[in-house]
């Protein structure tokens, strides 16, 4: 419990009619960074704003360090906050931005000046000390916004969409420093997006979420590679989705009928019975082309090509299967154009341990 | 030929007319106010600044009164500075019962009608026996001039990001400190302004003053306007060019710093 530095019980919030959260835990432990990940509108700001009390929740509780802090007004939670549009204030220099807090706190001017210093440093911002906010790049902002929100050491920093604003190469960047900052400083970090390659890429845990719940939570591997339902598996990564009907059950593997007549296999899962009605998924980099009599794949199925699209890292192909639903493959950018031009026939094979099977009209 | 049709379609004619009926009076009392007839002529027979030095000759009470409305302006802008940009900020951030009717009370000497307002300040500060002090005077002032502070710092508050005060409330700081170093630096400007118009309401209000004030310690509006019941003298014409000058100087100033303040100055 004490090792814990957030943990949320059951909180829930209601706006009027409308459930922006169901009831949800949530642990964070200490040096975690902790991402929520969704689409707009699943309650990830409900949650942060929960934890920092600038909403009341419907119900439940929110525990900080271990301490029960459901009523505790939002200046004595000990937390920090970062904000997509750095909420900087335009009337003081970045020094002073950054000094705020711990002159909120009484500390004497030695000291401010110490740590101000350090953590501008920390952001690499320290030549920017005189500047006033407006004079900074959207980049610096943040940074600034940043050095702002762990100088004064608080249990948890909370950070909404930090890099929304910033453009692609920035928020790359940016990812980088701040995951850097993590690890070195051992903050503890609740984090908000909705880009799933930023969640994968910066987290420890990552908390799916969706119309005010929690979908799935683990680390980003557990999350990409075992999605618990199709929406995980649509959301995180890029998916194809194939309808099927459950033909046979066994101990080892659920054996799957197309309407195109071909069978694919699947991992065993609960709960599914013979004649269900289901959905499969494999991403498009687990499939492989197989020429002529190839190795084979324990699932393989017979494909039109589309036309083949370069992404400079990879190459993407899109292909129909016999039931006239289009599916993709991701190949390495070296692969021969021409075996994939529009109307070639192609084989196509992946594993059953990358066949993901869920409920039919599950998922988005 | 085309170009002139264009710029010189009716609505835009007619546009012109209604300024230039509307602002010639207020101008032509400058000219006139530069004559030395005994009578209100225009144009003048003879130029000359001897309406300007009636104006400041003490004995004529000219000066004493624009200085008694001077201070009433600046007492009456000081109170209504501090009864509402604190109740903007108060009004604006936090949601409790009766909101709307406290808003409306706060607005409402704007609605009634000034002799209403005037009547009623005048039975109140009678039973109290302040009618005819300063006290009353800016107090009263203070009252019709709250309202046009209220919204101008509205208006700053509206434009203000809620997540600065989201932050500087998650790093620790109080709403008072809150108020203090981050609200009020960034409202500068719409205080200031507001503060200016509020400030020239007062120094140009006669109904409330010609019931409050003292007969014999009138405010300058009120003088001039009592002048005018026995003769029109044309000294009025240098006073009104003196407050014509103070209220496109007020109005310069204001419209500057509001557009530093849009600046992000
Ligand atoms: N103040 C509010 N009043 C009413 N509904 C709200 C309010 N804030 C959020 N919601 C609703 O709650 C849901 C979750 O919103 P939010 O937490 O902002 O989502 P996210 O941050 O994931 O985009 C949405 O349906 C949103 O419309
Ligand atoms: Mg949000």
């Amino acid at each position: 419990m004490t090792t814990n530095k957030l943990s949320l019980q059951q909180v829930s919030k209601a706006y009027g009619y409308v459930d922006a959260l169901h009831p949800t835990d949530l642990n964070v432990a200490e040096s975690e960074f902790v991402t929520l990940l969704g689409p707009s509108g699943s309650g990830k700001t409900t949650l942060l704003k929960i934890i920092a009390g600038m909403e009341r929740p419907s119900g439940g509780r929110v525990f900080i360090n271990g301490r029960d802090t459901t009523e505790t007004p939002v200046r004595e939670r000990d937390l920090g906050m970062v904000f997509q549009n750095y909420a900087l204030m335009p009337h003081l220099s970045v020094f002073d931005n950054v000094a705020f807090p711990l002159k909120v706190r009484k500390t004497g001017a030695e000291e401010i000046r110490r740590k101000v210093g350090e953590a501008l440093g920390t952001v690499q911002l320290a030549h920017l000390a005189d500047r006033k906010p407006q004079a900074l790049s959207g980049g610096q902002q943040q940074r600034v916004s940043i050095a702002r929100a762990i100088v004064y050491n608080p249990s948890l920093v909370l950070m909404d969409e930090p890099l929304g604003a910033l453009d692609k190469k920035l928020r790359e960047q940016l990812q980088h420093e701040i995951k850097q900052l993590h690890e070195r400083l051992g903050i503890t970090i609740l984090y908000v997006t909705h880009d799933q390659q930023e969640a994968m890429s910066m987290s420890d845990r990552i908390a799916l979420m969706n119309e005010g719940r929690i979908e799935q939570l683990g680390a980003p591997r557990e999350l990409y590679f075992s999605p618990k339902t199709a929406f995980a598996a649509d959301f995180l990564g890029n998916s194809n989705f194939i309808e099927a009907t459950v033909s046979e059950v066994s101990a080892a593997a659920t054996r799957c009928r197309l309407s195109g007549g071909e069978e694919l296999l699947a991992p065993r899962r609960d709960g599914v019975r013979q004649g269900d009605a289901v959905r499969l998924m494999v991403r498009p980099e687990h499939i492989r082309l197989i020429g002529g009599d190839g190795a084979a794949e324990d699932n393989v199925l017979t494909a039109s090509s589309l036309g083949p699209t370069f992404f400079g890292d990879a190459l993407e192909i899109r292909a129909q299967i016999a039931d006239g639903s289009e599916v993709s493959v991701k190949v390495a950018n070296n692969f021969e154009v021409a075996a994939a031009a529009p109307g070639q026939p192609l084989r196509l094979g992946w594993s059953s341990d990358h066949t993901h099977l869920f409920a039919s009209g599950s998922g988005r | 030929m085309r170009f002139l049709t264009k710029n010189l379609s009716l609505p835009v004619i007619v546009t012109w007319l209604i300024y230039v009926f509307l602002l010639v009076p207020s101008l032509v009392v400058i000219p006139i106010s530069f004559g030395t007839s005994n009578e209100l002529v225009f144009p003048p027979q003879d130029w000359g600044l001897d309406l300007y030095r009636r104006a400041l000759d003490p004995a004529e009470g000219w000066l004493a009164a624009a200085g008694r409305s001077m201070v009433l302006g600046i007492l009456a802008t000081t109170i209504a500075l501090l009864m509402g940009v604190p109740a903007a900020y108060g009004l604006s951030r936090s949601r409790f019962p009766g909101q709307k009717a406290l808003t409306f009370m706060l607005m409402s000497p704007i609605f009634a009608p000034t002799i209403v307002v005037a009547l009623a300040l005048y039975l109140y500060f009678a039973t109290l026996g302040m009618t005819g002090t300063m006290a009353a005077l800016a107090m009263s002032h203070a009252v019709v001039i709250t309202p046009f502070i209220l919204v101008t710092t509205l208006s700053g508050l509206k434009h203000l990001d809620r997540n600065i005060e989201n932050a500087a409330m998650v790093m620790g700081a109080t709403r008072l400190q809150i108020f203090f170093h981050v609200v009020l630096p960034a409202l500068k400007g719409s205080v200031l302004t507001g503060g200016l118009f509020a400030f020239l309401l007062s120094f140009d209000e006669v109904i409330v003053s010609w019931f409050i004030a003292r007969s014999d310690q009138p405010t300058l509006p009120v003088k001039m306007y009592s002048s005018i019941q026995w003769e029109i003298s044309p000294v009025l014409s240098a006073i009104s060019t003196f407050l014509v000058a103070i209220t496109v100087v007020g109005s310069v100033v204001a419209a500057f710093i509001s557009s530093a303040e849009t600046d992000g100055i």
